[in-house]
C-alpha cells in the first residue's frame, strides 16, 4: 500500500472517530459509554435517547455530508476551470440562495420553516441557470468565472435593496440565516443532501479521467476524445445542485469549498480521484469539528458556523501557504 | 504503402476570409510529413480539421471530406478519433502540480471505459513509453519542473500510451533550444508511426520529414520531397525574401537560407565605401567652429584680434 492509500485510510478512520466523538459534545452531558449503549438500542434515559437520535446524530450527519459536499464541489470546480480560486460561492449560488431566502422572509413570513430552504434552493438554482446560460455563450473559462462574480454581486445587491426596505425582524432572520447554522437540521435534510452527494460522487468516479484530461488544457482534453463543453456544463450543474441543497438547509458556509481542496493537493495529489476522496474526508472532518466549536464554545448560545469556517479557514489557509513557501 | 488518410477538397472560410482552400492530399502509413508555410498560412487549421477536434468538420463554413482508412472522419466518435490520432500541442502548462505519471495516464483515456481504474498493464505501458523517450526516471517528477524539451518528450510518450496510428505535432520545436529541437524531431522519426507536424524551421523540416506540404494563404502550394518543395523561386515568392538552396555536407539534406534585399544592397554598398579601419582615429574637433562663430558674430572680438595682430 502506498503513501496516498495510508493517508486516505487514516482520514477515513478520523471521519468515523470525529463523528462519534462529536455526538458527545453539547449542552447535555453524554459520555462515550452512554452514547455506545444508546447506539445499540439500550438507552437508559429517555432524554439522552431523544438528544442523541433527534438532535446530535442528525446534526453530525448533516455536518458530515455538508462538509463533504462543499469540499467536493470546490474540488470539481477548481479542476474543471483549472483555477485554484474557483469556489461554489463564486458562481453566485449563495447570493441566489440569499435572494430566495429574502423574498421568502418578506412575503411568506407565516410558513417560513418550509418556505425558507425551498426559496433558497430556487434562488440558488436561478443564479446557476444564469451562470450556465452565460457559460454556454462564453467559451472562455476566465470570462465564465468573472460572469459568476458579476451575477453574485448583482443578486446580492437586489437582496440588499429588498432588505433595506424590508421589515427589521425579517431582515435579521435573513442575515442570521446567511451566517450559516446546523441548529435546525433534521434527519430528512441529511437524506436529501446525501442522495445528491452520492450522485455527484458517482458522476466524478465515472468521469474522473475526462476531468483529469482538462488539467492540461481544453485542446489537449479534446484531442483525447473529451467533449469539453458538455463535461464542464454537467459538472457545473452537479456542483450547483449540491451547493444549493446544502446552502438551503444550512445557510451560508463559506471557505470550505475553496480551502479544503488546497490542503488535499498538498497532502495527497492533484488528480480528480485523489482530490475528490481526500476533499470529501477532510471536508467532513473539518465541518464536524467546526460545528462542535459552534455549539459548545458559548454557554447558552451558538456561534453561526459560517463565521467560524471563514475565520478558521482563512487562518489555516495562510498557514498552509506559508508552510508550502518555506518548504519550496 | 496503404493510404491512411485522404483529404478531399477541404475548404474553410470564416467571414469571407479563406482559412483553407480546396486542399487535396493523401497520407500513407508510416510517412513523416511536415506542414510548412508562413504565419497564417493555415497550418494549425489543417491539423485541427485532420483530427476533427470538437466536431470542427461539422462546421457549416467547412466543405470537403476527410477519410480515415476510407471511412468519413465525421462518422467516428470523438473517442474513436482519439484512438487513431494523438496530438502534441505547442505548450502544455498546468497550474496544478501534475506529475509525469498523471500526464501519462491521460493517454489511457481513449481506451478506458467509465469507472475504470488503472491496472498492471497500464503501468507497464507507461513505463515502456517513458523508456522509449529516455525519461524512465521521471515518472514521479513534477511535469512543470521539466525543461521544454523534456515536456515535449513526455507528451510524445503520452501519445505512445494513447497507442494511436497517427501522431500530430503542432510546432513541436517552438520554445526549444537547438539541442532539444534536434532531439525531439529525431525521437519522432524513430517511432515508426505516421507523423504529421507543422514546422516553422524549414531546414529542420527538410532534415526530419520525408515529405513536405507547403501552404500559403490557405492553399496547398506544393507537396513532395524536401528537395522538390524547397526551391529558391517558390520560397522567395511565398516568404518575400531572397533564398538560396544548398545541400548540407554532413546530413545530405536540402537546406535553405534567406536574406533580405536590403542586406544584399548593404553588402554591395560596403565594398564601395571607405573601410572602417581606414577612417581617421580622431574625433571631429567642434571647438574651433564655435570659436569662429563667436568671433564672426562679435565685432569687438574681431577688433581686438585686429588690434592684437
Amino acid at each position: 500500500m502506498n503513501k496516498v492509500s495510508h493517508i486516505l485510510f487514516l482520514l477515513a478512520a478520523l471521519v468515523i472517530v470525529s463523528a462519534i466523538a462529536a455526538i458527545t459534545f453539547g449542552p447535555a452531558d453524554i459520555t462515550v459509554k452512554q452514547l455506545m449503549t444508546c447506539l445499540i438500542g439500550h438507552c437508559q434515559s429517555q432524554v439522552t435517547d431523544v438528544v442523541i437520535w433527534q438532535v446530535r446524530i442528525p446534526r453530525v450527519l448533516v455536518a458530515l455530508v455538508a462538509g463533504m459536499g462543499l469540499a467536493i464541489a470546490g474540488a470539481i470546480l477548481q479542476n474543471i476551470t483549472r483555477n485554484p480560486l474557483a469556489d461554489p460561492y463564486l458562481f453566485g449560488i449563495v447570493s441566489g440562495a440569499g435572494l430566495g431566502a429574502t423574498i421568502a422572509n418578506i412575503s411568506l413570513a407565516d410558513n417560513i420553516t418550509v418556505a425558507l430552504p425551498l426559496a433558497a434552493f430556487l434562488g440558488a438554482l436561478f443564479s446557476v441557470i444564469i451562470v450556465v446560460f452565460i457559460a454556454k455563450v462564453l467559451k472562455s473559462m476566465e470570462q465564465l468565472l468573472l460572469a459568476g462574480v458579476a451575477v453574485s454581486f448583482m443578486l446580492a445587491s437586489i437582496t440588499q435593496f429588498i432588505l433595506y426596505f424590508g421589515e427589521p425582524f425579517a431582515t435579521n432572520r435573513v442575515i442570521f440565516w446567511l451566517m450559516g447554522s446546523l441548529a435546525r437540521v433534521e434527519m430528512s435534510n441529511f437524506y436529501v443532501i446525501a442522495s445528491i452527494l452520492f450522485i455527484a460522487i458517482v458522476a466524478v468516479f465515472a468521469l474522473h479521467r475526462q476531468i483529469d484530461a482538462l488539467l492540461l488544457g481544453d485542446e489537449s482534453a479534446a484531442s483525447l476524445g473529451v467533449n469539453v463543453d458538455k463535461l464542464r456544463l454537467l459538472m457545473l450543474g452537479i456542483c450547483a445542485a449540491l451547493t444549493a441543497t446544502i446552502v438551503a438547509y444550512c445557510g451560508g458556509i463559506g471557505f470550505v469549498g475553496l480551502m479544503i481542496p488546497h490542503i488535499v493537493r498538498q497532502l495527497i495529489g492533484v488528480t480528480t480521484l485523489k482530490l475528490i476522496i481526500g476533499s470529501a474526508l477532510i471536508g467532513a472532518i473539518f465541518l464536524i469539528w467546526v460545528d462542535v466549536i459552534a455549539r459548545s464554545s458559548l454557554p447558552h448560545a451558538e456561534i453561526p458556523i459560517g463565521i467560524i469556517t471563514s475565520a478558521l479557514g482563512s487562518l489555516f489557509f495562510l498557514f498552509i501557504m506559508y508552510r508550502s513557501r518555506v518548504m519550496h | 504503402m496503404s493510404i491512411l488518410l485522404n483529404i478531399h477538397d477541404l475548404s474553410w472560410k470564416v467571414q469571407q476570409k479563406t482559412i483553407l482552400q480546396r486542399i487535396n492530399f493523401n497520407i500513407r502509413k508510416g510517412e513523416v510529413i511536415g506542414i510548412i508555410g508562413p504565419n497564417g498560412a493555415g497550418k494549425t487549421s489543417l491539423l485541427r480539421c485532420l483530427t476533427n477536434q470538437a466536431n470542427i468538420l461539422a462546421n457549416a463554413n467547412i466543405s470537403g471530406r476527410v477519410y480515415l482508412k476510407n471511412t468519413l472522419l465525421t462518422t467516428f466518435s470523438a473517442k474513436e478519433i482519439a484512438q487513431h490520432f494523438a496530438l502534441v500541442m505547442q505548450k502544455n502548462d498546468s497550474i496544478f502540480a501534475l506529475s509525469v505519471e498523471d500526464v501519462m495516464k491521460m493517454g489511457l483515456l481513449p481506451h478506458k471505459s467509465l469507472f475504470s481504474l488503472d491496472n498492471h498493464h497500464d503501468k507497464t505501458q507507461i513505463t515502456l513509453a517513458l523508456s522509449k523517450v529516455g525519461l524512465s526516471d521521471a515518472l514521479h517528477t513534477h511535469f512543470n519542473q521539466l525543461s521544454g524539451g523534456e515536456q515535449q518528450r513526455v507528451l510524445i510518450a503520452r501519445a505512445l500510451v494513447q497507442a494511436s496510428q497517427i501522431l500530430i505535432l503542432d510546432e513541436p520545436t517552438n520554445h526549444l533550444d537547438v539541442y532539444y529541437q534536434h532531439q525531439v524531431l529525431q525521437l519522432v522519426n524513430k517511432l515508426n508511426i505516421t507523423v504529421i507536424m507543422t514546422v516553422h524551421d524549414l531546414n529542420l523540416a527538410s532534415l526530419y520529414c520525408q515529405r513536405l506540404l507547403l501552404l500559403n494563404k490557405g492553399e496547398l502550394v506544393c507537396d513532395g520531397s524536401p528537395q522538390s518543395v524547397l526551391t529558391p523561386e517558390r520560397l522567395s515568392h511565398i516568404f518575400g525574401l531572397h533564398c538560396q538552396q544548398s545541400i548540407d555536407d554532413i546530413t545530405g539534406a536540402t537546406q535553405v537560407s534567406f536574406y533580405l534585399e536590403e542586406n544584399n544592397r548593404y553588402k554591395n554598398s560596403l565594398s564601395t565605401k571607405v573601410k572602417a579601419d581606414t577612417l581617421p582615429n580622431t574625433l571631429p574637433n567642434i571647438v574651433p567652429d564655435i570659436e569662429a562663430d563667436i568671433v564672426a558674430k562679435n565685432p569687438t572680438t574681431n577688433k581686438r584680434r585686429d588690434f592684437n595682430e
